[in-house]
């Protein structure tokens, strides 16, 4: 029973320490950097984005010449790979690496040939580039002429790429354990892993699939089943510490989003087309009306479920890191103790709060994409007989 | 430029009315469902499953709306 309670401590503390350490992920390489002022918006913004790197956390080496405390950050570097049209296919295992060959500048995660990177769209550009805007931006011109626009198309596995693959490994693991007890306790009652994803398994089945897809059900609840498990396993990993959450990055959800409109549009029968184009049962004229509208809602219902589903994960992020920076905003970065003390109960308590809502709100954001997947399928392979 | 800052920060305003706004449209929309599923569950508890099922389903439907106009407050915000 003790042995429980400190572990438990341990993860809490993991937990906590993971969203506190968030607090700085600019790639600074091997240089040692200051904390600077801490600004919670940023940081917020820099732990949800996608990086090239695996920001595991800062710890303090020493003091600099002015006894501001220096840090050094303890990350795996991730690898570039990219195609650029002036180099041809390019691989460098870390950002490092890449800046090193000479060729390229890195600015916000986005890798762009020396000299055409166009400062005048970035506005966290330094002061003193500013100064010099006008002869840098000359420079900058002339290069792009002598070189021809560069193109470069980035296919880097990002951290996000990095995690989607290992909770995809984890996925095929689990789930050919399962496949196996099946093989193996025919007739019996389930054992180990598999007696806890039955359950879900039966409930997609039971409660999504057949209440909407009725007779069809068996033919999509591969897919349905493929989606409930990879949209509730990546919010479960993307809470725990040092994991990032890639139900927080559109491009996921677009993707998944994308496929569900794909496999609805492609399985609609007559009956569906019917609907959006000409409405049976109305007036002819006021199709001009309705074709439009029905149309339109053929994109927004994927566009509604890619926005539920990102915001909704991105949200409660964004909510455990203020309530988080809370800490370093009254704590003024370190200043002030009695500050950083006197909120960090309150801090910590709706931390945890918040924490064990995203594990319901996980399970539900993946049950409600399901669900709403099975339902546009529904109404897509839906034959009316009236009229 | 002092105008071009103003709009700036009207932007803002409009941006956490309109976040605001959202909220509380969703609020009295997932409320009434609420309200209402559970009166029905007390009503005829043998439904619980099936008025459970509507109940989320809807409060989706509300809830995605909602996140549209989240979304279109975050992006001026963020701009």
């Amino acid at each position: 029973m003790k042995i429980n309670k400190s572990l438990f401590l341990v993860i809490l503390g993991l937990f906590l320490a993971s969203a506190a350490s968030a607090q700085d992920d600019h790639s600074h390489g091997n240089e040692p950097f200051t904390a600077g002022e801490f600004k919670a918006g940023e940081t917020m913004l820099h732990h949800v984005l996608d990086t090239h790197n695996w920001h595991i956390t800062d710890y303090p080496v020493g003091k600099n010449e002015k006894g501001e405390r220096l840090y050094k950050a303890l990350e795996i570097p991730l690898p570039w790979l990219f195609y650029s049209s002036e180099y041809g296919m390019q691989f460098y295992l870390s950002t490092e690496k890449l800046l090193a060959s000479g060729h390229y500048e890195v600015h916000h995660e986005k890798v762009y040939h020396k000299g055409e990177h166009d400062h005048g769209h970035d506005e966290h550009a330094d002061e003193s580039h500013d100064e010099h805007s006008d002869e840098a931006h000359d420079e900058h011109t002339e290069a792009e002429h002598a070189h021809g626009q560069g193109k470069i198309y980035d296919f880097s596995p990002t951290k996000t790429v990095v995690q989607m693959i290992l909770i995809l490994g984890i996925l095929i693991w689990v789930m050919t354990r399962v496949a196996k007890g099946y093989k193996k306790n025919v007739g019996r009652a389930p054992k180990g892993i598999q007696s806890f994803i039955e359950p879900v398994i039966l409930f997609v089945r039971d409660e999504i699939a057949r209440p909407y897809l009725g007779e069809k059900s068996a033919r999509f609840l591969p897919y349905l089943l493929t989606l409930f498990f990879f949209i509730w396993f990546s919010n479960l990993f993307g809470i725990m510490p040092f994991n990032s959450n890639i139900m927080g990055n559109i491009s996921i959800t677009f993707t998944l989003a994308l496929f569900t409109f794909f496999i609805v549009q492609f399985n609609g029968t007559k009956d569906y087309w019917q609907h959006i184009f000409a409405m049976p049962g109305v007036p002819k004229p006021l199709w001009l009306l309705i074709t439009p509208i029905e149309l339109f809602g053929v994109f927004t219902k994927p566009i509604a479920l890619m926005i539920r589903l990102f915001a909704n994960i991105a949200a409660g992020h964004f909510m455990i890191l203020a309530l988080v920076s809370l800490i370093f905003i009254m704590g003024k970065g370190g200043e002030s103790l009695g500050g950083a003390l006197g909120i960090m109960p309150l801090s910590v308590a709706f931390t945890i709060f918040i924490f064990c809502l995203e594990v319901i709100v996980g399970a539900v954001q993946a049950y409600v994409f399901v669900l709403l997947t099975a339902v546009f399928l529904g109404q897509a392979l839906a034959k009316h007989d009236h009229h | 430029m002092m105008l071009l800052e103003l709009t700036g920060t009207v932007g803002m305003i409009g941006a956490g009315i309109g976040a605001g706004l959202a909220a509380v449209g969703a609020g009295i929309g997932i409320g009434r469902i609420g309200a209402s599923s559970v009166e029905s569950i007390a009503r005829q508890p043998e439904a619980a499953g099936q008025v459970q099922g509507a109940m989320i389903l809807m409060a989706a439907f509300i809830e995605g709306v909602a996140l549209f106009g989240e979304v279109i407050c975050l992006l001026e915000v963020l701009k």
